[in-house]
């Protein structure tokens, strides 16, 4: 199999001949382009680049800003299998948001919100074309961005469509449904291209339904292979987890955001969400996996080779899905291939990625209150008394987290892993006592936060090496690294900021006109570093003088 | 010590933003006609709970009809009248003679249900008085401390008429949300002090690595640039500082009871 994927490399330039995007670009690190979610497979969201650096980074300038107009607007080339859109009324600015990090390939930049995707100029920031979707329904709370194949895109949509476009016109080439928003399902992932599968997930908490990832052909979107987040049936590995194939088939598992990939390995990593029901474990007895879970699959196949649970029987929300973020370094003094994820519930896990066995696992701040210590496999052991009860329970964190889904960073010359945290506490009330509860079963009301904190975290001990903490700002937020000594991350307050990954110290800053909403971005174009950004409804790219 | 990590010390004393407003959130608003939902309901239990449960989440010969997929893909009766009225004699189902009408009202009440699971904005907390009453009362005089800043006949003279009991518990562990808010603004000072000398103190409106701002005894709005760690120097001043400790110690036993004893306080 890895000899056929390799000759599948070698293949593709001349099979494709002048295609946009050469799919080797895909498996190195990025320079001259931003090919996939995290800029390569790796999930470190570290550039080599260096022309920007501490030493002339105070002289960072704006080159452009691109404003999204979302919607059927004038000039939009229009698809969807919904009902025209109502005129008027206010605008939604969920639709607006940039949380895609854009695709940048050949000096375009390719990027999504909810319903809409557009192809702007890299150097100008002036709009090539814009795609607009007529959606069935469905929550339009955030889109990824796109992937990207050859000449193709793809993006998904909040009706959980999977759209096709020439990336050279942005004219659709098909659209083929992923699920069912009916069962509140609902897509928000960038697709993630490997070799020729694209790479797709879900998400949808609401009504008890099963989470699964799936492998689509990039030329006719046929599916290749589904993987369900549970078992199937009663015997199936992990179905020992459940108490009966009806708990299982509703136990969630969503797959929302972008997964890594290791071409040695040859295998996707993915974290998955939460169980359903969502608050309480009542009627889902045991460990409930593959839900918030570090999963390994054949990219191929679709086949599980291993998993680790970060959450077992999880009950207050906490996905597993966040970035795991590949690490190839030193381990207790021998080079390692390891994965490294900051976890929602709390906890920094470091494992061996070729098994999926546990190296470390430490808590990230100091108020998590729900767990009972750490199991010989390096699970946290949930504390049932922090589970929903009618007269509530006080637990920290509440059910978005200590992080969430922003990108996290490794550089690899400082070692350290970086990511956006805040220590907050939510009551947690049961509300629904049926022995079979269904949805989330259970209230949650938000009390109290500590601040939000950028976290430097020795990936090799788990101990926070520096804090940089703000007292209405910071939190989870996107995070970039570079080879020019430079960390940039927003502060929540409406700042991009460029710090020493070394140390924290802030070395520049720029007022923006929101809050950074996506993980930045650099590549090189035309002999200049660019530093781009999302921050609300706006891009902003960044460059030297 | 850095003055960065002193400020920072005393800010993290202050419990920081909020992200939701949970504690005003109000139910939504019933997304199908109630008096419909209320006729398809009594219709249901009369001639479907029998099997399907009175609440539609399946009873012991019917499958739950919250996760079916043929009640979630209706529109407005179509989907689920075709099972009413043709049955399902291969599951053991019979058929029903129906209206349309009535068909419109079952739909209705299994379409508000799943709106309902689903939307967990709409959730309504049950009885949450479980405490003891006289514990949290010693709690409140004794190692709570609580009678330092607070009085029973004095700031929390009927509290307990005052607020839900589910407002008075979110309430009693962090009385409002921070953040730079209208609400936090009006509690939360700060006082800054410039390089010669010169002290401004009044609410805190503004603080990030870069700018703090305030409103001066004069009513005006006021901002600093924050050139270093100690220039200006910063001082914030969290009145729920007591709180905000108290959090991060509490068991969920003390709250309950601290909650039962100020329902008392009609």
């Amino acid at each position: 199999m890895m000899t056929k994927q390799l000759l599948l490399f070698a293949l593709l330039p001349i099979a494709l001949g002048a295609q946009i995007l050469d799919p080797v670009v895909l498996t190195k690190p990025a320079t001259d382009a931003w090919p996939t979610y995290n800029g390569d497979y790796s999930g470190r969201r570290f550039s080599t680049l260096n022309q920007i650096d501490q030493s002339n980074v105070m002289h960072l300038t704006l080159g452009w800003v691109f404003r999204v107009r979302a919607g059927a607007v004038p000039g939009a080339i229009v698809g969807g299998e919904g009902p025209a859109p109502v005129e008027g009324g206010p605008p939604n600015p969920d639709l607006s948001t940039i949380k895609a990090t854009p695709l940048m390939v050949n000096g375009i930049l390719y990027f999504a919100t909810p319903d809409n995707a557009w192809a702007v100029d890299a150097r100008s920031g002036h709009e090539l074309w814009h795609y607009f979707w007529k959606t069935k329904g469905g929550i339009h709370i955030g889109n990824r961005g796109v992937g990207m194949y050859g000449n193709w895109l793809f993006f998904e949509t909040p009706d959980d469509y999977l759209v096709s476009l020439d990336a050279r016109t942005g004219k659709e080439r098909w659209h083929v449904e992923i699920a069912d928003v009916k069962q509140e399902y609902f897509s928000t992932p960038a697709p993630i291209v490997v070799g020729n599968h694209v790479l797709v997930g879900t998400g949808g908490d609401s009504l008890d339904v099963p989470g699964f990832l799936e492998s689509h052909d990039p030329e006719t979107g046929a599916i290749q292979w589904k993987w369900w987040s549970e078992p199937l049936k009663k015997g199936d590995p992990g179905s020992e987890t459940w108490p009966d194939e009806y708990s299982m088939r509703h136990g969630g598992g969503m797959t929302w955001i972008p997964g890594t990939y290791d071409p040695e390995l040859h295998l996707y990593y993915l974290g998955t969400g939460n169980p359903n029901p969502v608050l309480t474990g009542r009627g889902r007895e045991g460990a409930d996996l593959y839900t918030c879970s570090i999963v390994a699959l054949n990219v191929d196949t679709g086949k599980l080779a291993w998993y680790f649970q970060p959450s077992p029987h999880d009950t207050h929300d906490w996905d597993a899905a966040q970035t795991t973020v590949l690490i190839d370094g030193l381990f207790e003094g021998k080079p390692r291939k390891m994965l490294a994820q900051a976890n929602r519930n709390g906890y920094f896990f470091l494992l061996d990625r070729t098994n999926g066995k546990n190296l470390l696992t430490a808590p990230m701040v100091d108020t998590i209150n729900w767990s009972k210590g750490i199991d010989a496999n390096g699970q946290p052991i949930p504390n049932p008394d922090k589970e929903a009860t009618i007269s509530g329970v006080l637990v920290s964190p509440p059910s978005d987290g200590v992080t969430n889904w922003p990108p996290p960073s490794f550089d690899p010359d400082t070692g350290l892993f970086y990511v956006g945290v805040k220590e907050s506490f939510s009551e947690y009330y049961l509300t629904d006592t049926d022995p079979h509860p269904e949805g989330y079963a259970a209230a949650e009301k938000y009390i109290t936060s500590y601040g939000g904190s950028l976290l430097a975290i020795d990936y090799q001990t788990g101990k926070t090496r520096w804090k940089h903490s703000y007292i209405f700002g910071g939190g989870p937020i996107g995070i970039l690294t570079t080879a020019g000594k430079l960390l940039f991350a927003g502060d929540g307050l409406g700042h991009l900021l460029a710090f020493d990954p070394s140390n924290g110290s802030i070395l520049w800053h720029a007022g923006l006109s929101d809050d950074v909403s996506n993980g930045p971005e650099t590549y090189m174009l035309d002999g200049h570093q660019y530093l781009v950004v999302g921050a609300g409804d706006s891009l902003y790219a960044f460059l030297l003088e | 010590m850095d003055m960065r990590i002193l400020l920072q010390r005393t800010l993290r004393a202050i419990a920081g933003f909020s992200i939701c407003v949970a504690l005003a959130a109000q139910p939504a608003p019933p997304k199908y006609d109630p008096v419909s939902v209320a006729r398809g309901q009594q219709a249901f239990v009369a001639s479907c709970g029998f099997c399907h449960g009175s609440r539609a989440k399946g009873g012991e010969k019917g499958p739950d009809l919250l996760r079916s997929v043929v009640v979630l893909d209706d529109e407005n009766g179509k989907g689920i009248g075709r099972v009413i009225l043709k049955g399902r004699p291969d599951k053991g189902m019979p058929k029903f003679a129906m209206t349309e009408d009535q068909i419109v009202d079952i739909a209705n009440f299994l379409h508000q249900s799943i709106y309902s699971a689903a939307d967990r904005d709409s959730y309504q907390t049950l009885n949450i008085v479980t405490g003891d009453a006289s514990a949290g009362k010693a709690y409140f005089n004794g190692a709570g401390n609580c009678g330092s800043c607070h009085s029973v006949t004095g700031d929390l003279k009927g509290i307990g008429a005052k607020y839900e009991p589910v407002t008075l518990q979110d309430r009693l562990l962090m009385p409002l949300d921070f953040g730079p808010s209208a609400s936090t603004k009006a509690v939360v000072t700060v006082t800054v002090t410039t390089p010669s000398g010169e002290a401004v103190s009044g609410p805190l409106l503004w603080i990030d690595d870069f700018t703090v701002a305030l409103r001066n005894s004069q009513g005006t709005y006021v901002s600093f640039a924050r050139k270093s760690d100690v220039i200006p120097q910063v001082e914030v001043h969290n009145p729920f500082k007591p709180h905000s400790d108290m959090i991060l110690h509490f068991s969920d036993a003390e709250i309950h009871n601290l909650t039962a004893y100020l329902v008392t306080l009609k």
